[in-house]
């Protein structure tokens, strides 16, 4: 595995294109993409082994001292002055717009050539090994219970390679990872799915996790054949990873992408400095603050990757900003701008989000609760940064009754409230920690990217429904 | 240069073949406040190509992408690669879709005008309803979409069709000395009427002026609570997701032909139609990925499960003789309420949700609310911080459906549905 051959041949263009485009904005970047992707995908009925959703492309940034320009593109061979010409037409705003532009700061272009790479084992595996896998996987499930309909194993590796190119600047990085999913169907009185998921930039690691759950997912599955909805109230709650990681993603995250602070949509703006969280609470996020699916080395502006304190003992301390929103604001970009791909803008986005671990044991905070659930696998969530509320969806929870965990399974399960109760209501943080890499993530309800959340245990207080 | 289509007619080795090129233009503007803070245009094509091998009495697929960027040699590597992947691949055998021509657009008007031109007017039309006292638009995205889909397979399928369409996102925002609210809202058409986008919008600044002014009502209780046509679309979309081909032969739906979802119901009987176009949606299409033509499917009767609908490969597998195509939009037959009968009893109408939850395998449904209005029996107040929580099959035996009908993007239906005694914390 390489960087990608075609955009290696494009570095001449890229500079080309940007010394032409030059002569009309005061600052421009190319950004190639070569992203590939593959699914193996088996079922009791059918499979599957075929590329999956990459892309191939380019986008050019420009900045005129005002406000920002982008053209999206397929290719950029040819007459570079005839592609610049045709790109500043394409993106000329109507006469009576002009007065209507933002005004904003040069932007810097700091010199910069660096080539990043982060190896992968998948040239060890070739098509067929890892559809057999699949199948493999598929048929001990459907084997193993009479009740299991059908089961679904799959695997999906994607490389990326990017080259950025400025006046000053000629990046490129490469890098992949992968995700592995097990599915089963399973009818018992009434159908249930129980999922298993698991994200690496290891295959071996991928596929050796996934024998190892195959146990797992038939009990989970079991037991959610007995689930029952939850009786709505507000709960003392324990977390697994999935489940703070949700409310990292959902409840801050979403609200310190400071684009929103540009537009005047994110409470967090107003409460850098003060506690928006219990002490005990801590929170990162970053390409460079954790190894896992969101895990690059530039972002798409071009930014090297950070690892950003969000919240530091309770106190809101920093945002998370794209190139753009950073100019508006007068920050320091901090390597969260990122694209859907080469056809969408850049927006400050989340990359890898977590709370920090704390020192308490879980077995001591699952003792701490008299009646409550503890919480497992995401299914969904929804931000609501301007406004504080939130809504998450755990896949299913197990009752906990006088500091012990029962047989007692509820599904699915709604957590809903007020995100400063939510987060101020920690009080106990486990001293174990994992990030899960499987995730991906809109913003509003487009520009998907594909971020991970996590960290430790959580003690909250919290509305179930 | 030989192209894709010459390379995959001179492989032996094919069954047969599908290509799908995707080409989009776009302009787009990003408003920050009033301020124009970015300008973009995008130019692209996507093209995905589907090999098909048959062996041992099975048949295989394999799918990649082809870029601009790829030459001859490139390509046929890909091809040569699927190949070799659909060998590996061994699914039930199915015929691709046979023949058809067409060549179509969907009707719009959005063609008629300069795209810079539109966009401004667009955004003029949206701005206009920023005329509400301490009401605000603090973000506006606005697409223009041409779209432009041919699927050519070696069965001799040529279709065409374009897609003009437009997506706005406005955020609107209310402000007073104790708080700020806002409003996430998308608007979606295929035809601009600067009136009814003026009019949409300015509906949204009252409604999040009422959410600034919102209180949380005494909770728990138990109320009727009333979904508006965005949620109902989600809601039936959910119960017609259960019916499609592939949930079916991969034993994932929870409903069979002839199963009533409302048994022993009291309220108004559900009646749904997949369908391929419902005017003014960007979902509208002559024809699914396959080439297929579109059939508009009957799914549910009066609450029963008449049919399924679906993609060509999957329907074959079922055993039906025309699969519909994988439609996109719906129509649900209207109901029996009236705003009469509505008003009878207190009830919650929801406006914003958080997104409504659904788990059919669960029987729940729920939600957090952003937003909705309480009727007590007298008046009415808005009310935020809460959330509502039920039994998904409770709720379709004894839901209401409005007389009166109105279209939201894929939908065609009864603009509300009254579900009965829902829990709200």
């Amino acid at each position: 595995m390489s960087f990608s051959s075609y955009l290696n041949g494009k570095r001449e263009d890229c500079a080309a294109l940007v010394k032409a485009l030059s002569r009309r904005f005061s600052y421009v970047s190319v950004l190639g993409t070569d992203v590939r992707a593959a699914v193996y995908r088996a079922d009791r009925k059918s499979s599957a082994a075929q590329d999956g959703a990459g892309e191939c492309g380019f986008v050019v940034k420009m900045h005129d001292g005002r406000a920002f320009f982008e053209y999206s593109l397929d290719d950029i061979s040819g007459d570079k002055e005839a592609l610049a010409e045709k790109i500043a037409a394409a993106v000329a705003a109507d006469p009576a717009l002009e007065s209507r532009m933002i005004s904003t700061a040069a932007l810097e272009d700091p010199p910069m050539k660096e080539d990043f790479v982060r190896e992968t084992d998948f040239d060890s595996y070739d098509d067929a090994q890892l559809l057999g896998i699949c199948r493999e996987l598929s048929a001990q499930l459907c084997a193993a219970d009479e009740k299991v309909l059908n089961a679904i194993a799959m695997i999906q590796p994607y490389v990326v390679s990017k080259l950025f190119v400025t006046k000053n600047r000629e990046l490129t990085q490469h890098y992949g990872w992968a995700n592995g999913y097990l599915l089963a169907i399973y009818q018992d009185g009434k159908m249930v799915q129980a999922r298993h998921v698991e994200g690496s930039d290891k295959l071996s690691e991928i596929i050796d996790n996934l024998r190892g759950s195959t146990d797992e997912v038939l009990d989970l599955a079991r037991h959610l054949a007995t689930a029952t909805p939850i009786e709505p109230g507000v709960y003392d709650v324990i977390t697994d990873s999935s489940i703070t990681g949700l409310i990292a993603h959902e409840a801050f995250g979403h609200g310190v992408e400071m684009d929103q602070f540009v537009k005047d949509r994110a409470m967090a703006k107003h409460c850098v400095g003060q506690y928006v969280a219990s002490p005990i609470t801590n929170m990162h996020d970053g390409a460079a603050a954790a190894h896992s699916v969101a895990s690059y080395f530039f972002d798409d502006d071009g930014v090297l990757a950070h690892d950003t304190q969000i919240i530091k003992d309770g106190i809101l301390v920093a945002g998370l900003s794209d190139l753009a929103s950073a100019t508006q604001l007068g920050t320091v970009p901090t390597g969260n701008g990122r694209r859907d791909s080469y056809k969408r803008k850049a927006y400050s986005r989340m990359t890898n989000t977590f709370f920090c671990p704390g020192t308490d044991k879980l077995e001591d905070m699952i003792a701490s609760v008299k009646h409550g659930y503890m919480l497992f696998e995401t299914n969904n969530g929804m931000e609501d940064p301007k406004n504080w509320q939130i809504q998450c969806t755990a896949e299913y929870g197990i009752e906990i009754v006088d500091g012990k965990l029962t047989d007692h399974y509820v599904s699915p399960v709604v957590m809903s409230g007020s995100v400063p109760e939510l987060l101020k209501s920690i009080s106990m943080v486990s001293d174990t920690f994992k990030v899960i890499g499987s995730g991906m993530c809109g913003k509003g309800y487009k520009e998907w990217v594909r971020v991970s959340d996590g960290g430790p245990n959580l003690k909250v207080r919290v509305k179930l429904g | 240069m030989k192209t894709v289509i010459e390379l995959l007619r001179d492989d032996p080795a094919l069954s047969g073949w599908r290509v799908t090129e995707k080409a989009t233009a776009s302009y787009e503007l990003f408003f920050v406040h009033r301020k124009l803070e970015t300008v973009r245009a995008t130019d692209t094509v996507s093209t995905g190509v589907t090999v098909y091998v048959d062996h041992d009495g099975k048949r295989g697929d394999s799918s990649f992408p082809v870029y601009r960027s790829m030459s001859e040699a490139d390509v046929a590597a890909k091809i040569k690669s699927a190949v070799a992947r659909a060998r590996l691949v061994d699914n039930a055998p199915y015929e691709l879709p046979a023949g058809g021509t067409l060549s179509a657009a969907l009707p719009t008007d959005l063609d008629k005008e300069d795209p810079k031109m539109l966009a401004m007017r667009i955004a003029d039309a949206v701005y206009a309803a920023d005329d509400l006292p301490g009401g605000s638009i603090n973000a506006l995205e606005i697409f223009l979409y041409r779209d432009t889909v041919r699927v050519r397979n070696s069965r001799g399928v040529d279709k065409t069709q374009t897609v003009h369409r437009v997506m706005i996102e406005a955020i609107p925002t209310f402000t007073d000395d104790k708080q700020s609210v806002e409003l996430y809202e998308d608007h979606r058409f295929t035809a601009f009427d600067p009136e009814k986008v003026t009019a949409e919008i300015a509906e949204k600044m009252r409604e999040v002026r009422d959410r600034a002014a919102a209180q949380k009502p005494a909770t728990p209780m138990k109320v009727n609570v009333v979904l508006r046509a965005k949620e109902i679309k989600e809601l039936v979309g959910e119960l017609a997701y259960d019916l499609n081909y592939g949930s079916v032969y991969t034993h994932a739906n929870l409903h069979v032909i002839g199963d009533d979802l409302q048994e022993n119901g009291t309220g108004d009987k559900l009646t749904v139609t997949m369908k391929a176009i419902v005017e003014g949606s960007e979902n509208a299409a002559y024809f699914d990925e396959d080439g297929t033509e579109l059939t508009d499917t009957r799914v549910l009767e009066n609450g029963k499960v008449t049919a399924y609908f679906g993609s060509n490969r999957f329907g074959q597998y079922l055993g039906v003789e025309k699969p519909s195509g994988a439609l996109r939009c719906c129509r649900v037959e209207p109901g029996t309420l009236t705003e009469e009968q509505l008003a009878a009893a207190p009830y919650v109408e929801c406006v914003s949700l958080s997104g409504l939850q659904l788990d059919l395998y669960n029987d729940y449904i729920g939600g957090e609310i952003r937003l909705a209005y309480y009727f007590d029996g007298e008046k009415t107040v808005p009310v935020t911080g809460i959330s509502m929580s039920g039994k998904l099959s409770a709720v379709l035996a004894g839901m209401r459906l409005s007389e009166k009908t109105e279209i939201s993007g894929a939908y065609d239906g009864p603009a509300k549905l009254l579900m009965q005694d829902i829990a709200i914390l």
